[in-house]
């Protein structure tokens, strides 16, 4: 395996970066970079050396240098790491060097499919460990860890051996017609798999909570010009960000903020206001606008509740009609035109003042609303990856096939082609269950054989 | 090296697998010898006398279509046919016949004597003689040298037999038969992976002795379905057959007397199969059962012998004859052949080509159960593929394999090769992934071609079957075309029997599908002209065929999507130990199975889905 290399920190200047290798040349290259040829760092410590180009007086960084001994290592191959500090001109230099001692720079997920081929995590792992590296607050860090650690497995184990039971009855009844068997009882294999079906949707349905800690959630603000979006904005951010005028149209582009709502990492989007547009620039904003409305998970509908609502309101909703939105009744310190209060039948409806924070909680609570309780501390288990949400959806999908065709009556073979391959999806998640598997539970679960 | 004689094929063995290879053999042209210890006994059922059951009957119909003879024999020789499953689907239909043990044996001897090019030949095998890792023939015990460009063992049983009955042990092949010791030994100096198994039959009653009233009887079917796509129709006499159970105190007596049992003494290491436990086993293993089955099988026509099937037992004979009379109904019944265990070596199957020739001496090839399977039909198989492959080898051919996906044949050999065993194999439907494309009733259609490119099945077999293509092929046109309207006569009667509401118009190819819908139901509603030329055969046939297409579209797209690397070829050049962070455990597994291809290592036993990633990652980036 040849020694690759990549700079694991993200890009930009920072206090510290770290720089990573893996492959048999990990240690030699280490040796070169401190100009050492017998340096021999003991495995797992940190020690503080300097680091040169190619002469000892030329200092590039005095840096913490970690050597892992391979198999004991993320990759399970050779490995060193080194905290150097975060400037770009540093990192340069220093990968420049690295790849003239003939490593090569890393693919992406290169060092966690080396890990995987070297049995150092399986699939589902690694898989978290990208969400884990990608997690954007400390809920979604936790959920991947769990994941890490094999609870999805887990979660699934028991659902799975219910299943697995079902199938060896039915497969029992098929294939030793003349043992002396007890009879089937379809009403219990009926409950068992609406029960197993249920199990899957709940663990499926945390697909929405999980996908929202791992990935966050879009919200964009959106209402007629000078309704009060950016003050609503900076009251959720927390921040001076957005200009704030009382001149219609000062917000002339996006802006984009990332907070933390109930641990759900929430990126929240100020918008130009909808109006026809006066001049360019704001042609482009409101063009952004639409981009940011077709992009968001949830929009907030700012409405003026001081005044009767506009055409521009109108057309504010018409273009929020097929997303998600909340509606944000806002300038609540200012006297209220009850009409606009009584215009929002059958949608969901908050009373804020961006002046005095009046509503801002219930806006948020509102804004989650919709996407299931995501009190990540006391939940168990979600699913944050949609490839095992697509998993679990057609195992579920499956079960209700085969549920038919016993409902329908339909012989044993038929419905086994569907239990089986509901299986198959979660085998695919859990690890697969041979035919073997299956025959060895029909023989220690019943007496077999003339 | 000087010969007596010299053949292009030579079969050691007069078993199921030893007839099919030697017939198949010869009728491919190659000058074929069949070594058997005693020419009596060809084709002999050393445990039940009945072939097929569920999986199996697909066997026996899968030899068949290739153009062997197992199913042609049996329909000659059956005593009690019955179509198992016949309340369930197709696809887990399956036929099963009690033979006449002996006209089974008369009849299979004077097909094999009426063979061209075949030649039957009576003495014990003792070595195998090669030449530069190439078979070039045997040497028999009283010192004949017979030469062969190709060799198949098909020593079922025989292999170093020992018998268990209690604890005396002595070496035989079956009962009554010596063991083949020195061409076990052979094998071994060849350097083939050696192991043991064991197997174990009941005790047989003397008819005469049996009070018949206390059992429940069970009829042969009155529609027999026969095995072999070329009979018209079966002229065996049928017979009843008996069901009766043990009872408490049957195991009550065992369970005292295990001390007796070789079987809980240690003193067999062989494994024995789980699916044809001994009564011993039951009694132990299933104690809160308080009855097990028996099936009393009258042997044949003229002869009094009765096989108490369900009752396999090593105990010592005198303990089983004092068992039998607890049981109701054989209170003073004798035994004629006591049961017994016995013990026999195997070799490997890993070690085997999907040709069945072994891969350490070119020109070897095993069948039966040297290859660690039991049962007539799964030993058959291998023989008719294994004389196949020895015949087209003495010519130069090509060899000829199956596929999993299009046989149940092809998945038994996949397995073998592949997984080896760890008890002696047994078909099953359920180790088909593809159970509902492979039906009893269109092996034919699956296999016949290849029995005919391979030159096995002959013109008149052909030319029936291709008529019979057709008259399907017309029948489904004919589904297709004719349909059910609400203002039909008919419509009201069918909307009784199947949810119709809302339904204007409907095919009667969808219409079959539907929940209620019997080929009876479908007959009726077909047009008269094609009524009275329909065979009911070929519309159950097309019925089948409409019935699980969606099915089967369905799964195939479900084990496309998550098995797609099972193509991905592995090297054999690949070292698994090499694999960093594989396991020493799952690189052994690896290492013992010699997966081909992905999807073959994906169905080893016990890997890990780590281990299976790691092997991916590995195979892809190859």
């Amino acid at each position: 395996m040849d020694t690759i290399v990549a700079v694991s920190t993200p890009p930009g200047r920072s206090a510290i970066a770290v720089l990573r290798l893996s492959g048999s040349r990990s240690l030699a290259i280490l040796r070169a970079l401190v100009r050492e040829d017998k340096f021999a760092p003991a495995p797992n410590r940190v020690t503080l050396k300097k680091l040169f180009a190619v002469s000892d007086d030329d200092l590039i960084d005095e840096a913490l240098v970690t050597y892992f001994q391979s198999p004991h290592s993320f990759t399970g191959e050779d490995m060193v790491e080194i905290s150097c500090h975060g400037s770009p001109v540093i990192l340069r230099r220093l990968m420049d060097l690295v790849q003239a001692y003939e490593a090569r720079l890393a693919e992406p997920g290169e060092f966690t499919l080396r890990a995987c081929r070297n049995g150092k995590m399986n699939l589902s792992e690694a898989e978290a460990i990208r969400d884990l590296i990608n997690a954007q607050t400390q809920a979604a860090a936790r959920q991947a860890a769990r994941q890490l650690r094999g609870e999805l497995a887990e979660a699934l184990e028991s659902s799975k051996q219910e299943l697995i039971r079902v199938i060896v009855t039915l497969e029992s009844a098929l294939e030793f017609v003349e043992d002396d068997l007890p009879t089937i009882q379809i009403n219990e294999i009926e409950n068992t798999l609406q029960t197993l079906g249920a199990a899957l949707t709940r663990l499926s349905d945390t697909y929405k909570a999980g996908h929202l800690l791992r990935d966050g959630l879009r919200v964009a603000i959106i209402g007629r010009p000078n309704v009060g979006k950016s003050s609503l904005f900076n009251r959720l951010v927390r921040l001076e960000r957005a200009i704030v005028t009382d001149i219609a149209g000062t917000t002339r582009d996006s802006l984009t903020e990332t907070i933390s709502l109930a641990g759900v990492p929430v990126s929240v989007t100020d918008t130009a206001g909808f109006r026809e547009a006066c001049d360019k620039i704001e042609a482009i904003g409101i063009e952004r606008t639409r981009r940011a409305i077709a992009d968001a998970d949830m929009l907030v509908v700012v409405i003026d509740g001081s005044c009767s609502l506009q055409e521009e309101d109108t057309e504010v909703l018409r273009a929020a009609r097929d997303h998600s939105f909340v509606v944000a009744i806002n300038k609540a310190d200012l006297p209220q035109v009850p009409s606009v209060n009584n215009s929002f039948n059958g949608s969901s409806v908050v009373h804020v003042s961006a002046l005095t924070e009046e509503g801002i909680s219930d806006l948020m609570a509102a804004i989650l609303e919709p996407f299931g309780s995501v009190d990540s501390a006391a939940a168990g288990f979600l699913i944050t990856d949609s490839r095992h949400y697509d998993l679990l959806t057609r195992a579920k999908r499956s079960l209700d096939c085969a549920s038919r065709s016993i409902e329908q009556g339909a012989s044993e073979e038929l419905v086994l082609a569907d239990l089986h391959n509901a299986l198959r999806f979660l085998g695919a998640i859990t690890g697969e269950t041979t035919s073997e598997d299956i025959l060895s539970e029909i023989f220690s679960t019943f007496c077999i054989g003339k | 090296m000087v010969f007596d004689e010299e053949f292009n094929v030579l079969v050691i063995g007069g078993g199921h697998a030893g007839c099919e290879a030697a017939s198949a053999s010869a009728r491919l042209g190659a000058r074929t010898a069949l070594v058997t210890l005693n020419l009596d006994l060809i084709g002999q059922m050393s445990c039940n006398p009945a072939i097929g059951g569920i999986a199996k009957g697909h066997l026996v119909r899968e030899i068949d279509a290739l153009g062997g003879i197992m199913g042609r024999v049996i329909d000659r020789t059956g005593i009690q046919f019955r179509l198992l499953n016949r309340s369930r689907g197709p696809a887990v239909q399956s036929p099963r016949a009690q033979a006449d043990r002996a006209l089974y044996r008369l009849e299979m001897r004077t097909t094999l004597e009426n063979t061209p090019n075949l030649s039957l030949r009576q003495g014990m095998v003792v070595d195998l003689l090669t030449a530069n890792n190439r078979v070039s023939g045997v040497l028999m015990q009283d010192g004949r040298r017979i030469a062969a460009k190709a060799v198949v063992i098909a020593a079922g049983t025989f292999l170093n037999g020992l018998i268990h009955t209690g604890r005396r042990t002595y070496t035989a092949g079956r009962a009554g038969e010596p063991a083949s010791i020195e061409l076990a030994e052979a094998l071994k100096r060849l350097g083939f992976p050696v192991g043991r198994l064991k197997t174990g039959t009941p005790p047989r009653l003397d008819g005469r002795t049996i009070n018949w009233e206390a059992f429940q009887s069970q009829q042969a079917d009155e529609r027999p379905v026969a095995f072999s796509f070329a009979t018209d129709r079966i002229e065996q006499p049928q017979i009843d057959c008996y069901i009766g159970y043990t009872t408490g105190k049957v195991h009550e007596a065992i369970k005292r007397n295990l001390h007796e049992s070789p079987l809980y003494s240690g003193q067999i290491r062989g494994v024995g199969p789980r699916y044809c436990p001994s009564i011993e086993d039951k009694v132990v293993k299933f104690a809160d059962k308080d009855r097990h089955q028996l099936f009393l099988e009258p042997e044949g026509h003229d002869t009094n012998e009765v096989y108490l099937n369900g009752f396999s037992t090593s105990l010592p004979p005198g303990l089983q004859q004092d068992l039998v009379r607890m049981i109701p109904g054989l209170e003073g019944a004798s035994i004629i052949r006591p049961g017994y265990a016995i013990e026999y070596d195997y070799v490997d199957p890993r070690e085997l080509g999907p040709d069945l020739q072994v891969r350490r001496v070119t020109g070897l090839f095993h069948a039966g159960q040297i290859n660690g399977t039991t049962g007539y039909e799964e030993a058959a198989c291998q023989g008719l593929l294994a004389g196949i492959n020895a015949a087209l080898m003495a010519h130069g051919r090509a060899r000829f394999a199956l596929r999993r996906e299009e046989s149940y044949i092809g998945v038994l050999v996949d397995d073998l090769i592949n997984q080896g065993v760890d008890e002696p194999y047994r078909i099953f439907t359920s180790r088909a992934e593809y159970r509902l494309a492979l039906r009893h009733d269109n092996a034919d259609e699956r296999l016949s071609k290849y029995g005919r490119e391979v030159g096995l099945v002959g013109d008149s077999d052909w030319e029936r079957f291709n008529q019979r293509r057709d008259r399907i092929a017309k029948i489904k046109a004919t589904l297709n075309a004719n349909r059910i309207r609400s203002s039909d006569a008919a419509y009201t009667a069918l909307a009784e029997r199947t949810a119709l509401s809302g339904v204007e118009s409907i095919s009667l190819a969808d219409l079959a599908k539907r929940p209620g819908m019997t080929p009876d139901v479908i007959w009726r509603l077909l047009p008269k002209e094609t009524r009275s030329t329909l065979h009911l055969e070929d519309l159950e046939f097309a019925l089948a065929d409409n019935l699980y297409s969606g099915y089967i579209k369905s799964q195939e797209s479900v084990i496309n999507r998550l098995h797609a690397h099972d193509t991905l070829p592995i090297p054999n050049t690949l070292n698994f130990r090499a694999l960093n962070g594989l396991s020493h455990e799952m690189a052994e597994r690896l290492e013992r199975a010699k997966p081909l291809t992905f999807g073959a290592a994906r169905r080893i036993p016990g890997l890990t889905p780590a281990a299976l990633a790691t092997l991916l990652v590995s195979v892809s980036t190859h």
